[in-house]
């Protein structure tokens, strides 16, 4: 048995070389495939068609009305769309949206990853480690937001300012929350710090799913750790990786808490994200027609990128 | 377990480990300091006094182990429903085939961008005409609803690495899909089940937004703590004894489900190799 | 199941209103009896979390003690930042409440739009709150000519705050006009003070300066065009306002625009009352619970408070505030004991709990003896002042956020060609926000 190791050469999809060669009671499977699945999938269609869909059309149904607080919504059609794209707060924000989710799951996942390949080799010793680096993905955001402005703080409060005088680099310590340059690097160290748990969780996961089968013969072999971790334990535990990316980067799109404690969005908009904007019209300034139609325009984005992804990988199933 | 653990590996991770619970101290040393003293920096170390003042008030005002249990029941059913409904779905979606397969996955998939506020104000408006106000199925139902959108991806990209000999083997055994996922496929995924269960249980307990709108009579820790700050008083000795009091079952949830995948999950039933 | 439109809600509010109104128009011989038959539950819509929650618990103990047949609860609504949306998302969800806190005018104007507020005169008239309530207070919870809100606390926000103890190691004494203000910065540098003034100006409170300013050059009813757009923020009025902020900032007054960046009000009040490298803030008075609990301090001794200096532009009578008010609803189960409640929130009692937290009622029977030495300042001040409302709270959402951006942009660059940018940008935004 091959592990990990895929064999997805047997998929050739609909009538493809291979189906015509199955067996009569594998074709068979086909036809009763489908009340099955229907069952597996019921109960969650439905608790998904309550809790997404139904609130799904409701906000595609409000982006096209304008409503400001709590006055009766006005038709607009299209408006808020075009106002969308011609609004430079919001044009501003899809560029920020990218470094920073991008920063966030590159410092999350790398960080995650390694160390849940490192320990792998010794799971029982560095268990108080994985939970320490998970308590950080655990705890109340707002609160660890706050220990991040004092630590951040410019002046001689800041611990990292403060430490920074005293490695004797003095010119290098400065307002990292306030100057709009540096703030949004601060911001995804903030964040990816705290995102960083949920990938090494996922990471370990996957590479402790590795046949020990596959480590013992790379040990007798006589291979040293690192590139047992470079050739083994990282093309094998790809599928925690995925995922780790895939929920990282999307949960660092809708995120709103950290960066309102640690910037409000500022300093002059410079840490303003799509999910902040979308956050700020909507709640804030309850123009739900608007945020709502933020929130479509972003869905529509992911869908764009995630379409050919999942037609790719869904391809293979058989 | 290879019974080799190289010392300069264990250091390592500790060093990183250390480091990055530097915020965490401090929110530890903030609960145990009174706020003249660490206004300028929990660091500090020109004033040190030790109190258990904070931690008393919260004891005192709140009333916390109604809190506990009504948590403990919203998050334990909200994660037993998703471990359970998740592997199903994903194996229909990895191993059937049926119409309609492809659109539903993306749609899933996509719902994880929807953040929360979208579905607060349409599902209270349904919950107030349903009179489902104040029961727990009214934050139920979105805590498990809102969590396919990343639990089946998370199981299905699993199951992509499943070996399709061993569903050939059982097809060919005469298997009906139902027995084959009970027996073949589920014993295996339960790395991954359990991590869902471990992210699933985090969230719900966290969870802020749905219970404070939804639910009145009984509250979850998040809401109970919610009103410790008032707009100017920032309160952060308190809110950090609430930060620690509302993180530590979700660890413990971490530390039972992850000898799940820790213990090395290589037992797989099936071909040998 | 279809989920009920933004219109259907308030259609249905609106019927709801008219009922009420009716019912009211039927038993109006009746309401102006104070309450004895006062019963029942009375709904209050709580957002307020901290010692305003804890203060808040007090009032309405007492006023169960006062009427024993009714009970109140509340409905709690909290969030992140500003709790409008949270209000907005059980009204709209259709949560039913009797008494509404406020603090936005704005916001005001927004729920009596839409149907959600009664308007009070009659109650005002008939039971003589105006005994308690000056004409002033009375507009200032007023919107299109009818009364909405009952005031029921205040705070003075041109107040700035200092210690006593830098001011004598500079030599300065404390400053009662502009100029005198602005020399004093070059004295305590001298002493060693790196930042005379502390801004915080992450969120909000660079806004303050500017407000006070405003009023102190250019008068209350050019403020309060102002905030109805019925002058655009190009105006010179603005202008002059803001290159008057820029005189301070030019004097060197409070370090680099990302030194203020990086703190809200409360790193701005650390330097002041803790690390004690500033000496000037403006804030409103809830620094004063600030100081005491969390930096441990004495009013009145380690710290104090003046009102904003003469700028001799004949305008030197006003202030800015900000008050909390409650408000009836239109739709609420029980207005009679809505009504008792306001009434109790301007009563003596009312007054002294809120006294006893550090809070000034303007209520005529309030007793002001019973505030810290501070607090006694900033009441006298805005007792004889013409009064504002805070701008930032008398704007529209979409505005304020713009407004308060804006004016970062012009603390990073005070000049005039800057402040011609930044007005003309907000004006921008006005022009479709109204």
């Amino acid at each position: 048995m091959g592990g990990a190791v895929t064999t997805r050469s047997t998929s050739q999809g609909v009538l493809g070389r291979d189906e015509r060669r199955q067996p009569l009671v594998a074709r068979r499977w086909h036809l009763r495939d489908t009340p099955v699945a229907w069952l597996f999938l019921l109960p969650v269609l439905i608790l998904f068609g309550i809790a997404v869909v139904f609130p799904l059309f409701d906000t595609i149904r409000l982006s096209f009305y304008d409503i400001k607080g709590l006055a009766p919504p006005k038709y607009v059609g299209l408006g808020n769309y075009t106002r969308l794209f011609s609004d430079p707060a919001f044009l501003h924000t899809l560029g920020t949206t990218l470094t920073f989710t991008i920063g966030v799951t590159v410092i999350a996942v790398s960080v995650g990853w390694v160390v849940a390949m490192l320990c792998a080799f010794a799971p029982r010793q560095t268990l108080p480690f994985r939970v320490m680096i998970f308590s950080a993905f655990g705890i109340s955001e707002a609160v660890t937001g706050y220990m991040w402005i004092t630590m951040l703080r410019p002046g001689a409060d800041g611990l990292v300012n403060a430490l920074i005088r005293s490695l004797g680099f003095p010119d290098f310590a400065q307002p990292w929350l306030g100057d709009p340059n540096t703030a949004i690097w601060a911001l995804i160290v903030a964040a990816g710090w705290a995102a960083t748990g949920l990938p090494l969780m996922l990471c370990f996961a996957a590479v402790q799913a590795i046949p020990k089968s596959v480590l013992e013969a790379a040990y007798m072999d006589g291979a040293k750790p690192v590139s047992i971790m470079l050739h083994i334990m990282a093309p094998l535990s790809l599928p925690g990786v995925r995922v780790a990316v895939f929920i990282t980067l999307l949960n660092a799109l809708r995120a709103f808490d950290i960066i309102y404690v640690l910037t409000g969005g500022g300093p002059v908009r410079s840490t303003e994200t799509v999910g902040y904007f979308m956050y700020r019209e909507s709640m804030t300034q309850f123009k739900l027609g608007y945020g709502a139609a933020a929130t479509v325009i972003l869905l529509v984005a992911v869908l764009i990128v995630s379409i050919p992804a999942v037609i790719q990988r869904t391809a293979g199933a058989r | 377990m290879t019974g080799r653990a190289p010392r300069w590996i264990i250091v390592l991770v500790g060093v990183i480990a250390f480091v990055w619970i530097v915020p965490i101290i401090g929110v530890v040393v903030t609960s145990f300091r009174p706020p003249s003293e660490v206004v300028l920096g929990w660091w500090r170390l020109d004033n040190l006094t030790f109190t258990l003042s904070a931690w008393t008030r919260i004891w005192d005002a709140y009333p916390l182990a109604d809190a506990f249990w009504t948590t403990l029941q919203l998050a334990t059913l909200a994660t037993l429903a998703t471990m359970i409904l998740t592997p199903a779905a994903a194996y229909a979606f990895h191993f059937l085939k049926f119409r309609g397969r492809r659109l539903l996955l993306i749609l899933i998939i996509n719902a994880f961008v929807l953040p929360q506020q979208v579905v607060i104000i349409p599902l209270f408006q349904l919950w107030r005409e349903l009179g489902l106000i104040d029961s727990f199925l009214a934050v139920l139902i979105p805590y498990v609803g809102l969590s396919f959108a990343w639990s089946i991806f998370l199981v299905k990209n699993f199951l992509e690495d499943f070996p399709k000999e061993l569903i050939e083997a059982s097809r060919i055994d005469g298997c009906t899909p139902i027995s084959t996922f009970r027996h073949v496929v589920l014993p295996n995924i339960l790395a991954p089940i359990f991590a869902l269960g471990i992210l699933q249980f985090l969230w719900t307990w966290n969870a802020l937004l749905l219970p404070l709108l939804y639910l009145r009579s009984d509250v979850p820790l998040p809401v109970l703590f919610a009103r410790i700050a008032g707009t100017y008083d920032l309160n952060w000795d308190l809110r950090s004894v609430a930060a620690i009091i509302t993180t530590i079952v979700p660890l413990l949830v971490f530390l039972v489900f992850q000898r799940q995948f820790a213990a090395g999950a290589q037992s797989r039933t099936g071909a040998k190799e | 199941m279809t989920a009920l439109t933004g219109t259907a809600i308030v259609r249905r509010r609106t019927l709801l209103a008219g009922a009420a109104a009716a019912m009211l128009l039927a038993f109006a011989p009746h309401t102006a009896a104070v309450a004895q038959d006062v019963s029942g539950e009375l709904v209050i819509m709580q957002w307020q979390g901290g010692v305003d929650a804890e203060v808040w618990k007090k009032l309405e103990d007492a006023f169960m003690a006062k009427y024993p047949d009714v009970k109140v609860r509340e409905l709690v609504v909290t969030g992140q930042g500003d709790m409008r949306g949270p209000m907005r998302t059980a009204l709209l969800g259709g949560e039913t409440v009797d008494i509404i806190i406020n603090t936005w005018p704005a916001f005001r104007a927004e729920l009596v739009d839409a149907g959600v507020l009664r308007a009070i005169d009659e109650q005002w008239d008939a039971n003589n709150w105006g005994d308690l309530l000056s004409q002033s207070w009375r507009d200032l919870g007023s919107y299109n000519g009818a009364t909405y809100g009952v005031n029921y606390t205040y705070g003075d926000r041109s107040g700035i705050w200092y210690k006593p103890a830098h001011l004598e190691k500079a030599g300065a004494a404390v400053p009662t006009t502009w100029d005198e203000f602005i020399a004093s910065f070059d004295k305590l540098k001298a002493a060693g003070y790196p930042v005379p003034v502390a801004i915080g100006a992450k969120y909000w409170s660079h806004t303050e300066w500017f407000e006070t300013i405003l009023l102190r050059t250019a008068g209350v009813e050019t403020a309060a065009k102002l905030a109805a757009h019925e002058i655009p923020w190009t105006d010179p009025a603005v202008k002059t306002a803001l290159k008057k902020y820029a005189e301070m900032l030019q004097a060197g007054c409070c370090g680099s625009a990302e030194a203020m960046f990086a703190n809200d009000w409360d790193g701005a009040a650390d330097q002041l009352f803790k690390a004690d490298q500033s000496n000037y803030q403006m804030i409103g008075m809830w620094v004063n619970a600030r100081a005491r609990n969390d930096y441990g301090l004495t009013e009145g001794v380690d710290y104090s408070l003046f009102q904003f200096p003469a700028l001799g532009m004949g305008f030197d009578d006003t202030s800015s505030v900000d008050s909390k008010e409650v408000s009836g609803t239109t739709n609420g189960a029980n207005p009679a004991a809505a009504d008792a409640f306001m009434a109790f929130m301007i009563s003596k009692e009312a007054a002294d709990i809120l006294a006893s937290y550090g809070f000034a009622s303007p209520s005529s029977v309030a007793d002001t003896s019973l505030l810290g030495p501070a607090q006694k300042v900033a009441t006298a001040a805005v007792g004889s002042s013409k009064v504002q409302f805070v701008l930032g709270d008398l704007l529209p959402g979409d505005l304020v956020d713009e407004y308060r951006v804006q004016l970062q942009k012009f603390l990073q660059d005070p000049s005039d060609a800057n402040i011609d940018a930044v007005t003309a940008a907000i004006e921008a935004k006005a022009a479709e926000s109204y």
